[in-house]
């Protein structure tokens, strides 16, 4: 009796556990934060999944078939992009957008660096950030139920009080993977499964935590520092985005320096940087430092480690302390000296910053009134100011922001007009901001940019007279933009291909009077 | 208290397919082969040419120098020849055969009740090594060199080993259900070797019957306790058991006599109890059979030199309709593969799986690149990075795995290989890497020792 029996080396036995396994596991965590955000975004983010994770599949189908490839698709990890990718998009991005983006992770961060285990950041990230930069008009657009409006990390870092339990359930909309309860729902079974490395969530959530509370400059108080961890993307990024497998340390002290980096970056960019999408990044440089902390940070064996040595020669080991790996002191410092260094530097300029815009302010201020000596406000003003401070100003002006106002005073003290300074935040390029001089009559003196970054050759012609000087001395409290042929006194004409220039100046004037109509002329009377 | 080791894995037990199943003595009729090199260390030299007649416990090899055993006789008969024949691992070795008669005549003396009341240490080490004991738990190292440390005063613990964490191998549990008298006795007489230590017998979880047996033996043993230890592989390993016990890491290139303790498998204590107390050298030993393809499961008494086709035999041999693809010789986590069945065991041969299916065959189509997941580290006993040992030996950068790495601390228990989800060949792989690098070392030696001469 012959047999043909099968050879191996050992070991001849396996678990059950298998990377499509893993990842339909990951793909099921995330479930729960998928339904919450179809739920509160509507369907439109159900395609945007959709399409996020069937373009992931079918490219990397694709890539295989074209390069002849085994057939990788088929072991779940493009689907867990995919949803990683459209969870952190916002509910109403235009639909080309997931489907470009999916393309862009699979085929340029994945595939062509190898594929599955090879990529060097983290393919769903860096997708969400190349949407950004490519498309960040589209991208930044938040809205529920229609209305769009600021995320509420924008609102935080603006000084605003948020609304923590809505941004917990993720019903303050942002992402459509925002539900922070769903997402710590799926996080802590990927953890207690052993999926997820404690180590590197804790350790981001942690650094994070800390930096806040150090240079955070509200200290360790608990709602604020709660308000930091639901917004932007902290805890998807902590549980999802940080703990992808091939883009950070396999060892646990490297896992921990990894997190660590992860937390105090995101922490920095939160507070002293602009972006409200900091932490993605803060992830990706993390995702740059794996290959050096997989290089030096390797972990001893046991028997080769202090305590285990100690033991071998029949001495008693040293206490834990003494044990502590000297890289952890030495990031600690770095955190804390880095973080010092910083928010000294901020501290400095920002007093500089600030007396350099003043002075402009100032100087703005006289070149619209040149009648003016002196630029006084009444308590009344100074209060009607307060009340304004960062909220977009009445209904019929875009986004426009009255910053300041003053009442200009000749050398007898006599009021001769009143200088407003007004932006507008629908500008091509971001905000524009204008002092505009008031007579005692109502009529426009003068405009005066002292915030303008529109495209050149277009709309910088805002700075030019002949655009310019058309809002000056018309006796009409409300302008109105039209193309070429301007007749009445209240119409301007637009600069030739740049009409959103011309009508968000026009909206800061507009805001500008009516502050002026509402405010000061009354005040005074 | 302290009742596992740091990482490991829980391999699917299937003990539950032969636990119950008492020990029986399987007397083998055809005829016997032993094996020289069964043993770690020189193969042993035949003492016996063709056509002389032997007799069970009858010593037909000598141990060849300090580190080597006596090979004994199981069965009585003609020497049949003295040749080279097919062995566990597939290589073709010096073998004695035996044409086994099937009276099983005893040599004289063999199995007479001896008073040792007051037996010295050297006569001990002498019957142990006459005897032909060498560890049972699966290295094969002889026993008699294990029991004579440099430093006898510095033992501290004597750990009895019947954790038997490998999956399906149930006769160390059998044995300690049966025999618990005798294998605290054999632990006794190796206690009266090293005066400072303690007797441990330290056995998984699983085994609730076996506890209790040894418990009930060892109540009224000052110096010997049974600690309960938590089911895990490999808790079985000799490195294992001794930082539970002792709560000690070693590296390799250290014996456990140097952290003050000795291991002894369970069935070596009892082949040391059967040796001094009855006179009768190591010519049989447990063993359970077990596997989806066998008809039926058994924990048997093998003699040595017993081929696996009539073990297999012995206990019904295949299930009908069933194709035997994979045969292995011991557990399925250190075990070997046979390539038939036609072979002989050795001494240390505790196990015989017989499988229809395999599962390393399932495990190659679901292999996948590695994702970095780090299990295998988390499992690794010995705190290795076996991720990046893989990384390193792929890339061929031998420095970094011997140095950075400690690559050549694995002791390929393969619990790496075995949680691995992307199902890569880790183990397989740092097997390989370490004779490479040990081969290299040996060729550096000679050439630099060529160059001198």
């Amino acid at each position: 009796m012959s047999m043909n029996l099968n050879l191996s080396s050992g070991p001849h036995y396996r678990d059950r556990w298998t990377t499509p396994f893993i990842m339909f596991v990951v793909a099921l965590s995330l479930l729960p934060a998928t339904i919450v955000g179809v739920i509160v975004n509507g369907v439109h983010a159900l395609l945007i999944v959709l399409c996020s994770v069937v373009t992931a599949v079918l490219t990397e189908f694709l890539f295989d078939k074209l390069c002849r490839k085994p057939d990788t698709w088929k072991d779940g990890s493009a689907v867990v992009t995919g949803l990683l990718l459209a969870l952190s998009l916002s509910g109403s991005v235009p639909l080309y957008a997931p489907i470009l983006g999916a393309i862009f992770a699979i085929l340029v961060v994945k595939c062509c660096f190898g594929g599955l285990g090879k990529n060097f950041i983290n393919p769903a990230l860096a997708a969400r950030c190349f949407l950004l930069i490519s498309f960040g008009h589209s991208m930044t657009i938040f809205e529920v139920d229609g209305v769009s409006m600021a995320t509420p990390v924008a609102d935080l870092m603006a000084g605003k009080a948020v609304d923590i339990t809505s941004m917990f359930l993720g019903t303050a909309g942002g992402v459509i993977g925002s539900s922070i309860l769903a997402l710590l729902a799926g996080g802590l079974v990927l953890w207690a499964l052993d999926i997820i490395h404690g180590q590197i969530c804790f350790s981001v959530i942690i650094g994070f935590v800390v930096f806040i509370g150090l240079f955070g400059g509200q200290g360790f108080d608990p709602a604020y520092i709660a308000a930091h961890l639901c917004g932007g993307g902290v805890i998807m990024g902590a549980f999802f985005m940080a703990t992808d497998y091939t883009t950070s340390p396999v060892s646990r002290l490297g896992q921990t320096v990894y997190g660590v980096l992860i937390g105090v970056l995101g922490a920095m960019f939160r507070i002293y940087g602009t972006a409200a999408d900091s932490f993605s990044y803060a992830i990706i440089i993390a995702n740059l430092f794996t290959p050096l902390i997989e290089k030096y940070i390797v972990p001893k064996p046991f028997a080769y480690r202090k305590r285990a040595i100690a033991l071998q020669n029949g001495e008693t080991p040293l206490p834990f302390y003494k044990r502590i790996p000297k890289p952890v002191f030495v990031l600690a410092g770095i955190a804390l000296i880095a973080g010092v260094a910083l928010s000294g530097v901020f501290a400095m300029t920002e007093n500089t910053i600030e007396l350099q815009k003043e002075a402009e302010k100032a100087a703005s201020y006289q070149e619209v009134l040149p009648e003016a000596q002196e630029f006084v406000k009444t308590d009344d003003l100074r209060a009607m100011l307060e009340a304004q401070n960062g909220y977009v100003y009445g209904e019929d002006f875009g986004k426009a922001y009255i910053n300041d106002a003053v009442i200009g005073q000749d050398a007898s003290g006599q009021t001769v007009g009143y200088v407003v300074s007004a932006t507008s935040g629908d500008g091509m390029e971001g905000n524009i901001t204008l002092s505009v001089g008031i007579d005692l009559e109502g009529n426009v003196v003068k405009i005066a940019f002292t915030e303008l970054n529109e495209t050149p050759g277009l709309g910088m012609k805002a700075e030019e007279p002949a655009f310019k000087d058309q809002y000056v001395g018309r006796g009409v409290s409300r302008f109105k933009v039209v193309k070429g042929g301007a007749a009445n006194p209240d119409e301007i004409d637009a600069i030739s291909g740049a009409t959103i220039t011309s009508d968000a100046v026009t909206n800061a004037v507009n805001a500008a009077l009516d502050f002026y109509e509402t405010v000061l002329r009354g005040g005074n009377e | 208290m302290k009742i596992t080791f740091r990482g490991g894995v829980h391999p699917k037990e299937q003990k539950e397919l032969s636990r119950e199943k008492e020990l029986r003595i399987l007397n083998a009729t055809g005829e016997m082969v032993f094996v020289m090199a069964q043993h770690i260390g020189r193969p042993a030299k035949p003492i016996v040419k063709r056509g002389d007649p032997v007799l069970v416990g009858q010593r037909i090899a000598e141990a060849d120098g300090f580190v080597s055993a006596n090979i004994i006789s199981s069965c009585s008969g003609k020497v049949k020849a003295i040749e080279k024949r097919r062995t566990i691992s597939g290589a073709m070795l010096e073998c004695i055969v035996i044409d086994n008669d099937g009276q099983y005549t005893m040599a004289e003396g063999i199995g007479e009740k001896q008073d040792i009341s007051g037996i010295t240490k050297e006569e001990i080490l002498a019957k142990v090594k006459d005897a032909g004991i060498v560890g049972l738990g699966g290295a094969g190292f002889p026993t008699s060199v294990k029991l004579a440390p440099k430093n006898p005063a510095g033992i501290k613990y004597v750990i009895a080993n019947g954790a038997d964490c490998e999956p399906y191998l149930t006769c160390n549990d059998q044995l300690m259900r049966k025999e618990p008298e005798a294998i605290v006795e054999g632990l006794e007489i190796t206690l009266k070797l090293f005066e400072n230590a303690e007797g441990v017998i330290c056995i998984e979880e699983n085994k609730p019957e076996a506890i209790a047996a040894m418990q009930k033996a060892a109540s009224g043993h000052a110096k010997i306790r049974v600690m309960a230890l938590k089911t895990k592989y490999p808790q079985g390993g000799e490195r294992s058991l001794i930082q539970v016990v002792a709560g000690v890491d070693f590296p390799t290139s250290k014996l456990p006599a140097d952290v003050g303790c000795i291991v002894d498998n369970v069935g070596t204590l009892y082949a040391i109890q059967r040796a001094v107390v009855y006179n009768e050298p190591l010519f049989s030993h447990v063993m359970t059979v077990s596997g989806d393809a066998v008809k039926e499961t058994a924990n048997l008494i093998v003699r040595d030199g017993t081929s696996f086709r009539e073990i297999m035999e012995a206990c019904g041999g295949l299930k009908e309709g069933v194709t035997l693809k994979k045969a292995l010789c011991g557990g399925p986590m250190m075990g070997l593969t046979l390539s038939s069945l036609d072979i002989p065991i050795h001494k240390t041969t505790n196990g015989l799986l017989l499988w229809s299916e395999d599962p390393v065959e399932k495990a190659e189509l679901q292999m996948t690149a590695c994702l970095h997941c780090g299990r295998c580290t988390t499992v690794c006993p010995q705190g290795l990075m076996p991720q990046m040992m893989a990384e390193a030996a792929e890339k061929g950068d031998m420095e970094r795995y011997e140095t950075k790495l400690y690559g050549l601390e694995c002791i390929v228990c393969g619990s790496c290989t075995y949680i691995c989800p992307a199902k890569r060949p880790l183990t397989q792989t740092f097997k390989r890497t370490k004779a490479e690098i040990l081969a290299a070392k040996r060729a550096a030696q000679a050439a630099k020792s060529a160059a001198k001469g």
